[in-house]
């Protein structure tokens, strides 16, 4: 039945090793054994997007991989997203001001894909931006101001003079 | 209290600064770093995990049930059975009462899906592997899977000791409904067929439960949308004193009616007594989220007719509906079957109706509460029968609403069942519509098309969302217990020892942005900044008699609570504001921060001096004033009544309009609807932060475009449950919705703080209706009119090309 492995993987640039079970999914791993609860889990059958992170720089399900897949991997979630000392990154600032999120519970998702497709591709078309957006359910939103703060967060890395300024930390 | 403040410049500041501004959201740092604490995150020392066995048959006998295997395996602690849970507990709770069973099956099952026991291990994997262990003879019984022979009377009956499947049947009847079909000179009718979806949070539901055996207390965590809801039903099914109950709170990943009951919350519970103290977390997975829990919503056989006159007038409307609301009437969830009745003509006059409702017990997923609580599907065949009735008149469709919709001129405008509409102006909204939206224009694309051979379809329809609904309603199925009007909301506003207001209250972030209102509203009322109030949302020992945000009630009923709250507080620092001003407490009026003697500019206090001095120096206090800056304040809605025999009465508070234009083109070949243009004109009155508002409005309209075209739960003849997963019951996704064109309409509400109406249902009720009926528009051409929704591809094609229904 069940045996033991050890990984070694590097998350949001930690290192981490732990004792795992071969069949411990990858967001059961990050959640439950390395306190990274911010990859949320939805479906458990790779539609909803929800615990979507990056792997090796791909954007992977983490409820269709087994920790052990991801080992000697190098790994992103939404807690590498913003810095350490609380400066959100442009596509979070972005997801705020342009009220891409609701309940909150698919976001990580929605900011982890974003932060890959921005990343290959910096100026994408809406039909681009949709495409690969397609893969992650919200309720919420019905969609638009994802859209619409995808395509700010584009803008603003982008460099563009005319894009908005960010808003003050707090409030 | 709270209602002398009608609208945002009634605040006590010279220039309100965010209420009714785009405001950026108090709860989204936390959710964007991922830092939020959602249910399932919670780890608590020694805690086990749960899964649960569920019955593969929709109505079967438990002959018997061995869990020896499964308990031998290492890692179980527990398995949890019918027996005990018949010992523990009384059957779940539910209007009418005595429709219901225990939350897991005892002699019989009554769906696929329905837990049959459930174990408890050191992880969920464990558990999961415990359940193939457990041996469980069935005897199959015969299914009862078609409603429309369970209303008939027809057996078997699904329910122990009942000999019946008819858990509700009522006529309502107003007006005089016969008279304006003999008088009428058109009668349009038709037969609808409305299926089953869900809410489907993309978080599913989440319970902890910790029973200590020593106190007897029992501690509760989780998913949970409201504890005022949760509480009594637990209560009620676990005979538990209530102060034995504490029930801890987290953010929500959604709700859309499904986290509202309890069912599993009583089931994990009794699972946590097994346990004698160990803590246990059930994490629902989709599927079972899917075919296991109380969730589907809306599952009717529609015979309706309009009656008009040869000018367009409406005179009356019937309808028999069958709701098929599967095993159990759990819960409130019977109220769905009924809330048509406050809204029955939507935006139209309406001045008689008749409502035929059977309620029927079959063995499918019980229906629990979703967004909009019933009202989209009789929309939908309100304003498909207008379309009708339309094409009988040689009438434009737009121009017969317009001579139906409700004057301006007629609010409060009571329908002829008792409820208000408060404010509204429908024809201005239908005008700008038509304005805005190029209706001429897309009336001349759309001939170009069909001239073309391509199946374009427009269309025009409006609806009403009533915002906070609630026991005078559900008296209607359970006189017995809802003989209240209240919808109670409390809060606490606390001014802490440096001026920070603290505000608790009793039901925890969704989605739905309260701590972000409540935020805007106090930084007005006391002249502060967002950053100077905290909101909390505190546990079912500490909160305020609540209700929770439920039927757009959140932002009518917490405004008017938090206003409440700052008044009393506000009174209660004037007087010993007065003291220290040396004037009389009816002398002090507070305004931009100041506690100031009417008339003499000078004698002011700002509000941290009094805070200060009323906690530093009880000395200086006036009599009968404590040292505590602190008020709560419990709002409940006015004018609302119990119905009397009649179903006469008093139900909602306010009326949020709609009217909005849906244009589509269907493909011949594939049967795929592409939404070409939508077009949204929305009142609901004052907007506490318009962004918020739109992004609801959005939602609402996502989640019209899954049910009118995607989403469905689909059973097979031998009750077998065929959509279970998200390859199977499809949910919009970003390339499914469009992106509309959104206008706003304000007619404030004269009755509640700040003008405000409920919102948060949204666009669901309007959407559904919009695109089925320009789909039906847009079919016009070849003849035929679909009545079965969604309007799959399948279904469309079939239709298009003659074949049966699939």
């Amino acid at each position: 039945m069940a045996t033991n492995r050890t990984v070694q993987l590097r998350v949001n640039g930690v290192e981490h090793e732990g004792t795992v079970e071969v069949r411990k999914t990858l967001s059961d791993f990050l959640r439950e054994d390395l306190g990274l609860c911010g990859t949320n889990i939805g479906c458990e059958h790779g539609v909803c997007g929800a615990c979507t992170v990056l792997m090796n720089g791909e954007t992977v399900r983490s409820c269709l991989l087994l920790a052990v897949q991801a080992d000697g991997m190098e790994l992103m979630t939404v807690e590498g997203l913003a810095s350490p000392t609380g400066e959100l990154h442009p596509i979070q600032e972005a997801f705020r001001e342009k009220h891409g999120l609701q309940c909150g519970f698919c976001t990580p998702g929605f900011l982890v894909t974003t932060y890959k497709l921005l990343q290959s591709n910096p100026n994408p078309s809406l039909d681009e931006i949709k495409e690969w957006l397609a893969g992650h359910l919200c309720r919420c939103t019905g969609y638009e101001d994802i859209l619409e703060s995808v395509k700010l967060a584009a803008a603003r890395l982008r460099g563009e003079s005319d894009a908005p300024q960010p808003l003050p930390k707090s409030s | 209290m709270a209602e002398s403040i009608k609208h945002p410049k009634d605040l006590p500041i010279t220039q309100p600064r965010y209420v009714a501004r785009d405001v950026p959201r108090a709860e989204d740092p936390m959710l964007l770093t991922g830092k939020a604490e959602f249910g399932n995150d919670i780890q608590l020392p020694g805690m086990l995990h749960a899964a649960i066995l569920r019955s593969p048959h929709p109505h079967a006998l438990i002959k018997r049930i061995d869990t020896s295997r499964a308990e031998k395996l290492p890692g179980v602690s527990a398995v949890l059975t019918g027996q005990e849970v018949k010992q523990w507990s009384s059957p779940v709770f539910g209007i009418p009462e005595g429709w219901t069973g225990y939350a897991l099956a005892v002699e019989k099952t009554h769906w696929v899906g329905e837990p049959v026991a459930v174990v408890a291990a050191r992880n969920r994997y464990i558990a999961e592997d415990a359940l193939e262990l457990i041996e469980v003879d069935y005897e199959p019984l015969e299914p009862v899977v078609d409603a429309v022979k369970a209303a008939r009377g027809e057996g078997p009956y699904v329910l122990e000791g009942k000999e019946s499947n008819i858990a509700y049947a009522r006529k309502f009847s107003y007006g005089n409904t016969q008279g304006a079909f003999d008088a009428a000179d058109v009668v349009v009718k038709e037969k609808f067929r409305w299926h089953r979806s869900s809410g489907n949070s993309i978080e599913t539901c989440i319970c902890i439960a910790d029973w200590d055996p020593v106190t007897n207390m029992l501690t509760l965590r989780g998913s949970h949308r409201s504890p005022h809801l949760i509480l009594p039903a637990v209560v009620f099914s676990l005979g538990l004193p209530s102060s034995n109950i504490r029930i801890v709170q987290s953010n929500l990943g959604g709700s859309f009616g499904v986290k509202t009951f309890a069912r599993y919350v009583t089931l994990i519970s009794l699972m946590a007594k097994k346990l004698g103290g160990r803590p246990v977390k059930w994490t629902e997975d989709r599927i079972e989220h899917m075919i296991g829990n109380s969730s589907h919503a809306w599952d009717r056989f529609y015979e309706c007719e309009l009656a008009l006159k040869r000018d367009g007038t409406l005179t009356g409307m019937r309808v028999d509906m069958i709701d098929d609301m599967g095993a159990f009437s759990e819960w409130l969830a019977v109220g769905q079957v009924i809330k048509p009745i406050l809204a029955f003509g939507s935006c139209y006059h309406l001045p008689n109706f008749e409502y035929d409702t059977k309620a029927v017990i079959t063995n499918k997923v019980p229906q629990g509460p979703m967004r909009a609580f019933g009202l989209p599907p009789h929309f939908w065949v309100l304003e498909q029968l207008m379309d009708m009735a339309a094409k009988e008149l040689g009438m434009d469709p737009i121009e017969l609403r317009r001579r139906n919709l409700i004057s301006k001129d007629s609010f409060p405008y009571e329908l002829p069942s008792g409820n208000v509409y408060d404010s509204g102006n429908y024809e201005e909204g239908l005008a700008m519509l038509i304005d805005k939206s190029g209706y001429s224009e897309l009336k001349h694309e759309q001939e170009q098309a069909r001239s073309e051979g391509r199946l374009v379809g427009l269309s025009v329809v409006s609806s009403i969302e009533p915002g906070l609904t609630g026991p005078p309603m559900l008296s209607l199925a359970s006189p017995r217990i809802f003989t209240r009007t209240s919808s109670p909301e409390g809060v606490l506003i606390r001014i802490d020892q440096f001026g920070k207001v603290i505000v608790e209250v009793g039901f925890p972030e969704g989605g739905q942005s309260q701590h972000s209102f409540v935020r805007q509203i106090l930084a007005d009322y006391f002249s502060m900044t967002l950053d100077d109030i905290r909101v909390i949302t505190v546990d079912s020992l500490t909160m305020q008699p609540g209700t929770g945000p439920i039927s757009s009630s959140l932002a009518i009923a917490l405004s008017g609570a938090v206003l409440g709250a700052a008044q009393r507080l506000t009174d209660k620092l004037a007087r010993v504001a007065a003291t220290m001003l040396e004037a009389t407490p009816g002398d002090i009026e507070f305004f931009d921060g100041m506690f100031r003697v009417r008339g003499v500019p000078e004698k002011a206090l700002p509000t941290m001096k009094v805070v200060m001095s009323m906690t530093m120096r009880p000395d200086l206090l006036p009599e009968n004033v404590d040292a505590n800056p602190e008020a709560t304040y419990v709002w409940n809605p006015p004018d609302r009544s119990i119905p009397d025999e009649h179903g006469w009465g008093r139900y909602s508070v306010t009326a949020t309009s709609a009217q909005h234009l849906c244009m589509v083109e269907v493909d011949r070949d594939t049967g795929m609807v592409e939404i070409l243009k939508y077009v949204m004109v929305d009142d609901c009155g004052v907007r506490l932060n318009p962004s918020v508002v739109r992004g609801m409005l959005l939602g609402g309209l996502a989640h019209g475009v899954g049910v009118a075209l995607l989403e469905e739960y689909v059973y097979d003849d031998q009750g077998q449950i065929l959509t279970s997963t998200y390859m199977d019951y499809l949910m919009p996704r970003i390339t499914d919705v469009p992106s509309p064109e959104q206008y706003e309409m304000c007619t404030p509400s004269p009755i509640t703080a700040l003008g405000v109406k409920g919102v948060g249902e949204a666009a669901v009720h309007t959407a559904p209706a919009a695109i089925l009926c320009a789909v039906n528009n847009a079919l016009e051409p070849l003849g035929i009119r679909v009545t079965e929704a969604p309007f799959s591809p399948l279904r469309l094609w079939n239709a298009i090309h003659g074949r049966p229904k699939a």
